[in-house]
């Protein structure tokens, strides 16, 4: 890639693949594990000539369509000479192409499974350390103590923070190649006790080892790992793709067993498993056992809590509580039209899960252990690639999903996809295609289309209608929803990139403000415009967006909500310094109004603040390289409320006043 | 104590009620009252501007495109209630001045059925404009005055080609708004105006879009494509939206002069909504 690139290094590249696949959601997705694999594979590209569809996969901005494309010309032309013939497979464009630069390679077909020596390893071998530092400037109400209160008494208020407003964490990484990896993660988040009478040292710790290729194994973990299988109906624990504006990408990606190195505290298995290799066949197991986080009283519990914060005594009696055991496996058949596996998987808790009975939740799994299996199915017929999972629980309750994608021409790609998960269908680790997070209780049928009418522009749309038969986490009654998206990619030149998007759902809610016996729901719409231009110029880049939103929640009129920054970045040529900053004005008159807006960060940080009502927000993002090994990251934010509030936030993180100032630091070593 | 005929009666009452219920419910929820119009098949009812296809009570400009006579049958189970079903028959026949077409639909069952039957002329002008009438006669039968009540509903069809690869279309389908009045009130009769567009990607791939109004329902929104992918067979995809969307699949089979589709649609709430048709082309 050159520097004139609208999107000048691999590390924002991958960050605006995330953020396109995140710009509509509100979930707090693992930016941590798709940054590290997205990074390792820039670091160790795949060779087209002998890539395989797992490899490709790793690769989310990549379409099935397009990675069965790639797959295909390679086995009919026997192998690329030059990178420029993927400008021959049908399908890319030259956004993707350039895309995908960093991550691929054109080499000789060559034995993956050589003998490591040893002396190899240590002159070949990289290893990084990560330490990252966050603080808040002003002071949170849970840091606040009475002068009498001695804070790391465990008698003082079990609703104050114990530790520091301090946010540390450091990670070890070594990786030969793509063979051996293997490393550590520790991290305390702000308000936990680093060092005090209740507890000593980091709050999470994470190891972890992974071999590929050695001889029958393709894949050895052991230590922190995750198990990705299929569509994800029975096992995904990781980032699942969804509804955004890479309209085709709808499947789970990274699929396999691969080691484990985020900061995520909850989603990620303890223990080892194995791949082995057989012909055409590959057999996975796996074995996990560790603890996590429940309000367990007396042998019971209603939630298994995900947020891996132990701040207070209140949270940290949760902590730990509760011993899982996962056992699975995996058998996969695989030639080139064809990919057919079943997965199992059962879990086992020493305490049991009674979550607290409502309507929503009546069907959610309850008991102490459980059982899923699965069959999943992909194949290529003509141009048509059909894919699909179905899957059951112990309780003879069943999730299907099944589509097709086909690009008749060059210029078009389509997809279909629909999904039923019935309400009684409830398991621990699926991960797909959903309107919420959780895979049950809804059918839907999507239809995804995108088209390149003429050089430099492309098109891409999906209508998605769904339905949830019984009643949801706010919503309670039984509902129908829609969802649209239209969004115009312009590329008239290599370093100007601009795109609109057009968006519009229609879901039911609850209607809050009325306490009502029976439910009351009532439709929310919400239609939003986003325009965004980036650009460079020299060693300066740009990035201008303007959104704007309209939500109409019952009866009452439409509120609106309004977004627009300024971004630019800089490259010193004589001194290795890289600046970001920004400027951003928003004014949403409600919370349904509220904007969720990525923003430039220390490496392996991602943010995308939530911004509701009247203020600004700007932000200074510093990048020096000390020398070959060594680099700093710095961001100094901060949000300035103008709607006369006098107060940001709430609970334990509220902040008298109406500013909020972010400090972030960031040390990487490479030896 | 009922008699033998008040029995009857409430039986028949019984029946009658919930299906009322569902084809008002159908009404309603299908957002226009055109349950007598069948659908195309076009996919996501994009018919108006559709060159390769000519469905009964769609636009009859696309009767001037064939240059073959044909006979079709057309079945639509709508939600899967055989009381709500549709049935079309419909024939056309190609002439150097003028091609005509008969095309008949029946909706319902004995106790409530609309029928309606057409008849209509079009020519395609030096392949550029074509231009199409339909002389429709609607008739329903009111149950409770056990009775037949029509109506004559013309039909205006045209269609214009911009390029070799682009097309517009338009009809109105009872453009004066002609109503049956009944001595127990009046029955609205669907007022429909469709402005469409076809585009061929290749000679394989087309894409439709069409917006339809029906004079006091919101207006309708669709899109599909339809790609022949072997000699034989095709596949078509689209949506619809009004109130509701209503993502479409389709499939089409073709093995000589015969022609066989199948469509279905689902409707968020309704549910499964599948149509089959069967074409039968003439040679010259």
């Amino acid at each position: 890639m050159s520097a004139q690139d609208a999107v000048a290094t691999t590390e924002q590249l991958i960050a605006d693949i995330f953020e396109q696949y995140t710009a509509e959601s509100e979930e707090t997705l693992d930016y941590d594990s798709f940054f590290e694999d997205l990074m390792f594979c820039a670091q160790n590209p795949i060779n087209l000539n002998q890539a395989t569809r797992e490899q490709l996969d790793k690769l989310p901005f990549l379409s099935d369509i397009q990675v069965e494309n790639i797959l295909s010309y390679v086995y009919e032309s026997g192998s690329m000479q030059t990178i420029y013939e993927l400008q021959l497979v049908e399908g890319l464009d030259m956004t993707d192409i350039r895309r995908m630069l960093p991550f691929v390679v054109l080499g000789e077909l060559n034995d993956q499974t050589n003998k490591i020596y040893w002396p190899d390893l240590l002159k070949y071998g990289k290893n990084e350390l990560y330490v990252r530092l966050d603080k808040g400037l002003e002071t949170k109400e849970g840091y606040q103590f009475l002068p009498e209160e001695d804070q790391s008494s465990p008698t003082s208020s079990s609703n104050s923070y114990l530790g520091n407003d301090l946010y540390n964490s450091l990670r070890y990484n070594f990786h030969f190649k793509d063979r051996i990896q293997f490393g550590f993660t520790a991290e305390k988040d702000a308000g936990e006790q680093f060092w005090r009478p209740i507890h000593k040292g980091y709050d999470f710790y994470s190891l972890h080892a992974q071999l590929n290729n050695f001889g029958k194994f393709k894949t050895i973990v052991l230590g922190d790992f995750r198990a990705n299988f299929g569509q994800g109906l029975v096992l995904h624990p990781e980032f699942g793709m969804g509804k955004s504006s890479y309209v085709l990408n709808m499947s789970p990606h990274n699929s396999g067993l691969k080691k484990f190195s985020s900061t995520d505290e909850s989603n990620f298995f303890r223990g080892g498993g194995a791949t082995i290799k057989f012909g055409k066949f590959d057999f996975s197991a796996f074995y996990s056992n560790k603890m996590i986080d429940g309000d367990t009283v007396n042998g019971t519990f209603s939630t298994i809590i995900k947020t891996g914060y132990h701040r207070t005594l209140d949270e940290l009696s949760k902590k730990h509580t509760v011993n899982q055991q996962i056992v699975g496996g995996n058998a996969t058949y695989t030639n080139m039209n064809l990919q057919i596996g079943v997965t199992a998987v059962h879990t086992q808790l020493n305490n049991v899960l009674v979550p607290d009975k409502s309507v929503y939740n009546y069907f959610y799994f309850s008991g102490k252990q459980q059982t899923t299996g699965g069959i999943f199915y992909r194949y290529r017929w003509k141009k048509l690639n059909l894919f699909g999972e179905t899957a059951i629980t112990d309780n003879a309750s069943v999730a299907t999903l099944n589509g097709f994608s086909f690009s008749p021409m060059s210029q078009v790609s389509l997809v279909v996809l629909h999904r039923y998960y019935s309400p009684e269908y409830d398991t621990f680790y699926a991960s797909s295609f959903s309107e919420t997070s959780r895979i049950n209780n809804e059918s839907g049928l999507y239809l995804g289309a995108e088209v390149r009418p003429f050089r430099k522009w492309k098109f891409a749309a999906y209508a998605d209608s769904y339905r949830f038969p019984w009643p949801k986490y706010g919503i309670d009654a039984p509902s129908i929803g829609k969802d649209y998206l239209l969004q115009a990619d312009f590329n008239p030149k290599r370093n100007i990139s601009v795109f609109w998007r057009l968006k519009y759902e229609e879901k039911a809610t609850n209607l809050s403000t009325l306490e009502a016996v029976m439910p009351v729901i009532v439709p929310l719409k919400k239609a939003s415009l986003r325009y965004q231009l980036t650009y460079s110029y020299g060693d300066f880049s740009f990035k201008n967006v303007l959104e704007g939103n309209l939500v109409q929640k019952g009866n009452p009129a439409w509120t609106y909500g309004v977004i627009a920054s300024q971004d630019v970045s800089y490259a010193f040529r004589r001194i290795p310094l890289k600046i970001d900053f920004r400027y951003q004005f928003f004014d949403a008159v409600d919370y349904e109004n509220r904007f969720y807006s990525y923003e430039k960060d220390v490496l392996y940080a991602f943010s995308i603040p939530m911004y509701y009502g009247l203020g600004s927000r700007y932000y200074l993002n510093l990048k020096y390289e000390l020398n070959k090994s060594l680099s700093l990251w710095f961001k100094i934010a901060q949000a300035v409320y103008a709607d006369d509030r006098e107060s940001v936030s709430s609970g334990n993180e509220t902040i008298v006043g109406n500013r909020k100032t972010d400090l972030r630091f960031l040390l990487k070593w490479e030896f | 104590m009922f008699t033998d005929f008040e029995t009857q009666t409430y039986v028949d009452m019984k029946k009658l009620i919930p299906l009322f219920i569902l084809i008002a419910l159908n009404q309603v929820l299908f957002s226009q009252i055109s349950t007598i119009l069948p659908h195309p098949v076009s996919i996501a009812n994009t018919s108006v501007a559709d060159s390769k296809n000519w469905t009964a009570f769609c636009n009859p400009a696309m009767l001037g495109s064939l240059e073959n006579s044909e006979i079709g049958m057309q079945y639509e189970n709508r939600y899967l209630i055989s009381e709500l079903s549709n049935k079309t028959i419909q024939a056309a026949f190609s002439n150097k001045l003028l091609n005509g077409g008969l095309s008949f639909s029946h909706f319902g069952y004995s106790l409530y059925h609309e029928m309606l039957v057409g008849l209509g002329f079009a020519r395609n002008f030096s392949d550029k404009f074509a231009m199409g009438l339909q002389f429709n006669y609607y008739t329903a039968y009111f149950n409770a005055s056990n009775s037949y009540h029509g109506a004559f509903l013309p039909q205006l069809g045209l269609s214009v080609k911009l390029n070799s690869g682009f097309s517009v279309g338009f009809q109105s389908f009872n453009p004066f708004q002609t109503n049956i009045r009944t001595e127990l009130g009046t029955k609205r009769l669907p007022s429909i105006f469709s402005l469409g567009t076809e585009y061929f990607f290749s000679s394989e791939l087309i894409w439709r879009t069409q917006i339809d109004k029906e004079v006091s329902s919101n207006y309708r929104f669709a899109t599909g494509f339809e790609y022949q992918m072997l000699q034989a067979m095709n596949i078509k995809l689209g949506a619809y939206a009004s109130d509701y969307l209503v993502p479409c699949l389709g499939v089409g089979f073709g093995s000589g002069q015969l022609k066989f589709d199948l469509n279905c649609e689902l409707h968020p709430l309704l549910g499964l909504n599948t149509m089959a048709f069967v074409k039968y082309r003439f040679r010259h």
